[in-house]
């Protein structure tokens, strides 16, 4: 008896003497919203935002974005550009090192990127953000099992060919597909290595609690001086309400991102808490028309549409100022986005003569928006009905779609455009700052995201001409400038809003910084980065 | 009573074929694309034939089915589309053993409050604690948890300010985490099962042989127990069975919003994320949890009425 007593008491001061053992050690409590587990640890799959900010803490590229969202170095020390602008050489850092301690080299980097393509893998993101490099196509298609564009020189010295000259390559290697993973590690564990117990970046995973976090620790090997924490807890909440009762009662530091901000309805009770952080989103909200369908091929109705669009009322009544209004389609902060462009402004008197020389009668015109069920959705695209219907006198159909049947019904748009929706409202956001994920990638005539067939040939002609331009940085803008103003004038896309990125982030908590992309924060000195003292 | 069972175990495999048929061909026939929802914005045609190839989603639906079958006939639910390739078994696996947890959690709670409360209302029939009792229960059966959940949120809350600490709003590991959600989940049961009680009681209080009893002399207590108990708790059975099912899988709004990486939650996820796979794995899950449970009362029935077991 007296024996157990003995241990029981050397047990229970043992737990008193651990748990004041962690006290002198700082943790952060990160939460993540809208997911209940992230997809997986390997970078080449992750998907959405939640993903990419998780990986973006666990491995590292050879480059990375800074504060600013510019390119600036990472694993790779300095990087040259061939006066073609085709090729690149990397060269890695000196003793960069993997969490396991063992080095990170050339041979490395062409592991990884050849995995994000290899169809094996299974993953879509690094064939559409990696599709410059030369040989991924072949690679991507099964010709080939090796990527003839990316080459190790020798041990530290990485070349990569592009197909074309292009200004956001490097912002385009800053994400997940492009980051470094130890090809020594996948090969001694090629069923668990995504658990990723050996990593490449500032932290390390020493657990997964799989449907409820992720607890990292500092990478020692990382070539930055390790952060002021001895602890990062991931915590996924798939309610962004839940994680605000969680940081409310104080068991969370940081919540809130880019697509699920602190609730609306909590806004006003904590806009004025020195916790509070907002900023300008890079996604832009928008109804695209369908240029292939009548009456939406005739630009006169595009436009007739666009002036009876109040969007000031909008943002600024409906959604109470929660966004910011703008007939434009690059969001504030986008490079590019400095220099005006001319919109089609609130004007009910034009928008029915408009209508009227598109010989089309309001009457008898029935139009259907199509629309995902989320968030305000439901409430946005009930005024622009209210609106259509008000100041041109056309009857406008609403029709509500779940959201997997919302994208699918897009694809039908995009490979049908006869028997696709006629107009349609949703959202557009970047993972790099680029006037060319804005324009480009969505409104030139047959790409992927042209969902609406929006078709002009000079703005082809001016976004292709800019998109290879790689030094000329104002003249390239302006190439984009005036494309923008083309697609404005034209309705390619009727621009409603800009989102805001509302987050709480504890005042102790320093060295985070909020940002527009859609993965929200930048950390972009991890040496900096400092939580909160343990309660 | 072997012969009960032997016709269970026998219609068993039947009720899950149908169960993953259904849910296969209302999935086939949903509108919405799986790998549509993966690629999200980075919609690229040629990579997205690959991956439809890659899921074997491009083969008729015939094929999809058989292969499904084939490969639950061994053991095999199948790869999540969602969590790159992971098999849905291992899903189930993590998932399986909170759900039950909370479940019975619930389950014993509202039993333990929910049966004294029915009977102490039946046995103060006609009195003022009766009438509080059933304004209770009503309140808890007829409160969505969607209600409940806010409200105990709030009320945490304020302890929080009042004291500096409070039990966690969300999440899953410790006993504490535990509270909240057992409550929102077991309010509605409670409800239910004082209610059964307080009736079965009523009824067996009526009995002739209760009456026989009281004129026999005996103590009240004993006839409590003895007869008036026995023969109230059949119905209570009937209900607790299916209960326990829907306890496991009935949780979809509460784990969801407490954050607890249970089963329900990941058949919610998957459902809108057209995780086919996921949606079918469940479902097999919760039908064999049903078949289960109700086997499981008919034997407890057995065992507590011996007139069943005369005619069985």
């Amino acid at each position: 008896m007296r024996r157990t007593l003995a241990i029981l008491f050397i047990f229970l001061t043992s737990l008193f003497t651990l748990s004041a053992a962690a006290q002198d050690t700082t943790t952060l409590r990160w939460s993540i919203e809208g997911i209940s587990d992230v997809v997986s640890l390997d970078p080449a799959r992750a998907t959405d935002a939640q993903g990419f900010m998780v990986i973006g803490l666990l491995h590292a590229g050879l480059v990375r974005l800074n504060a600013d969202l510019l390119v600036e170095p990472d694993l790779a020390e300095s990087w040259t550009i061939s006066e073609d602008g085709l090729t690149y050489t990397f060269t890695l850092r000196e003793g960069a090192a993997f969490s396991d301690g063992t080095p990170i080299t050339s041979a490395d980097v062409v592991w990884s990127l050849t995995h994000a393509l290899d169809p094996n893998t299974g993953a879509w993101t690094g064939p559409y953000l990696l599709s410059n490099i030369a040989g991924s196509a072949e690679l991507v298609g099964g010709e080939t099992t090796e990527l003839s564009g990316v080459t190790a020189v020798d041990e530290r010295t990485v070349q990569i060919t592009v197909k074309q000259p292009s200004a956001y390559f490097l912002s385009q290697l800053t994400f997940g597909p492009s980051k470094i993973i130890s090809s020594a590690a996948v090969e001694a564990n090629p069923d668990s290595w995504d658990q990723a117990s050996v990593t490449s970046g500032a932290f390390s995973v020493q657990a997964w609690n799989r449907g409820q976090g992720l607890v990292l620790i500092p990478n020692p090997n990382y070539w930055q001086p390790a952060s002021q924490i001895s602890q990062l807890d991931i915590v996924f909440n798939q309610d962004s309400e839940t994680a605000y009762q969680l940081y409310r009662t104080g068991e969370l530091d940081i919540m809130g991102g880019a697509q699920n901000p602190i609730p609306s309805a909590r806004v006003p009770e904590v806009q004025d808490s020195p916790d509070f952080r907002s900023t300008n989103a890079f996604n832009v909200r928008y109804v695209a028309f369908n240029n292939e369908l009548a009456p939406f091929d005739d630009v006169r109705v595009r436009q007739a549409f666009a002036h009876a669009t109040d969007r000031e009322t909008l943002a600024n009544i409906v959604l109470a100022g929660t966004v910011v209004p703008t007939d434009r389609i690059l969001p504030p902060g986008i490079p590019g986005s400095e220099v005006d462009v001319e919109g089609l402004a609130f004007d009910p008197e034009q928008a029915q003569a408009l209508l009227a020389e598109a010989g089309v009668d309001p009457v008898s015109l029935e139009i259907t928006l199509t629309y995902g069920v989320e968030g305000d959705n439901e409430r946005i695209v009930t005024v622009l009905q209210s609106m259509w219907q008000e100041n041109l006198g056309v009857t406008v159909n609403l029709e509500p779609l779940e959201l997997s049947t919302f994208s699918s019904r897009l694809n039908d748009t995009f490979n049908d455009p006869a028997n696709g929706l006629q107009a349609y409202f949703s959202v557009w956001g970047t993972i790099y700052p680029d006037p060319q994920y804005f324009l480009s990638q969505i409104l030139q005539t047959g790409v992927g995201n042209n969902n609406g067939h929006y078709s002009n040939a000079e703005f082809d002609a001016l976004t292709q001409e800019a998109d290879v331009i790689t030094d000329a940085v104002d003249q390239r803008l302006e190439l984009y400038n005036q494309a923008e103003q083309i697609a404005v004038t034209e309705v390619g896309w009727l621009t409603l809003f800009n989102g805001q990125v509302n987050v709480l982030v504890r005042d102790c908590v320093e060295g985070v910084d909020v940002t527009g992309l859609f993965s929200a924060y930048v950390v972009p000195d991890f040496s900096a980065l400092r939580g909160c003292p343990a309660a | 009573m072997f012969a009960l069972i032997l016709k269970r175990l026998i219609s068993l495999p039947f009720v899950i074929l149908a169960v993953t048929f259904l849910t296969f061909i209302v999935g086939y026939f949903a509108p919405g694309d799986p790998i549509l929802n993966l690629m999200g914005n980075q919609r690229d045609q040629a990579i997205y034939e690959r991956l439809r190839t890659l899921y074997g989603l491009d083969l008729p639906w015939h094929e999809q089915y058989l292969r499904y079958v084939v490969g639950l006939l061994q053991g095999d639910f199948g790869l999540s589309y969602r969590f790159a390739q992971r098999p849905v078994i291992d899903l189930i696996r993590d998932g399986l053993p909170v759900s039950l947890l909370l479940g019975l959690n619930a389950l014993l709670f509202s039993l333990a409050l929910g049966v004294p409360l029915g009977v102490l209302a039946a046995l103060r029939h006609n009195t003022v604690i009766e009438r509080v009792i059933m304004a209770l229960i009503l309140a808890l059966y007829a409160v969505p948890s969607f209600v409940l959940i806010p409200l105990l949120q709030w009320l945490n809350y304020q302890v929080y300010l009042a004291r500096g600490s409070a039990l966690p709003a969300a999440g899953w590991g410790r006993p504490e985490h535990w509270i909240m959600p057992t409550i929102v989940l077991a309010a509605a049961s409670l409800g239910y099962i004082a209610r059964i009680t307080r009736a079965s009681m009523l009824e067996t209080l009526g009995q002739d042989y209760i009456r026989t009893a009281q004129s026999k002399g005996l103590r009240w207590s004993r006839i409590q127990w003895v007869h008036l108990f026995r023969n109230a708790i059949l119905p209570i059975l009937t209900v607790v069975g299916p209960a326990i099912a829907f306890l496991v899988t009935g949780a979809f709004v509460i784990e969801t919003l407490f954050s607890i990486p249970g089963i329900g939650f990941l058949s919610v996820e998957a459902i809108s994320q057209r995780d086919y796979p996921v949606i079918q794995g469940t479902t097999v899950i919760l039908a064999l949890a049903v078949v289960v449970m109700s086997l499981i009362t008919d034997l407890l029935y057995v065992v507590f009425d011996p007139r069943i077991r005369v005619n069985a």
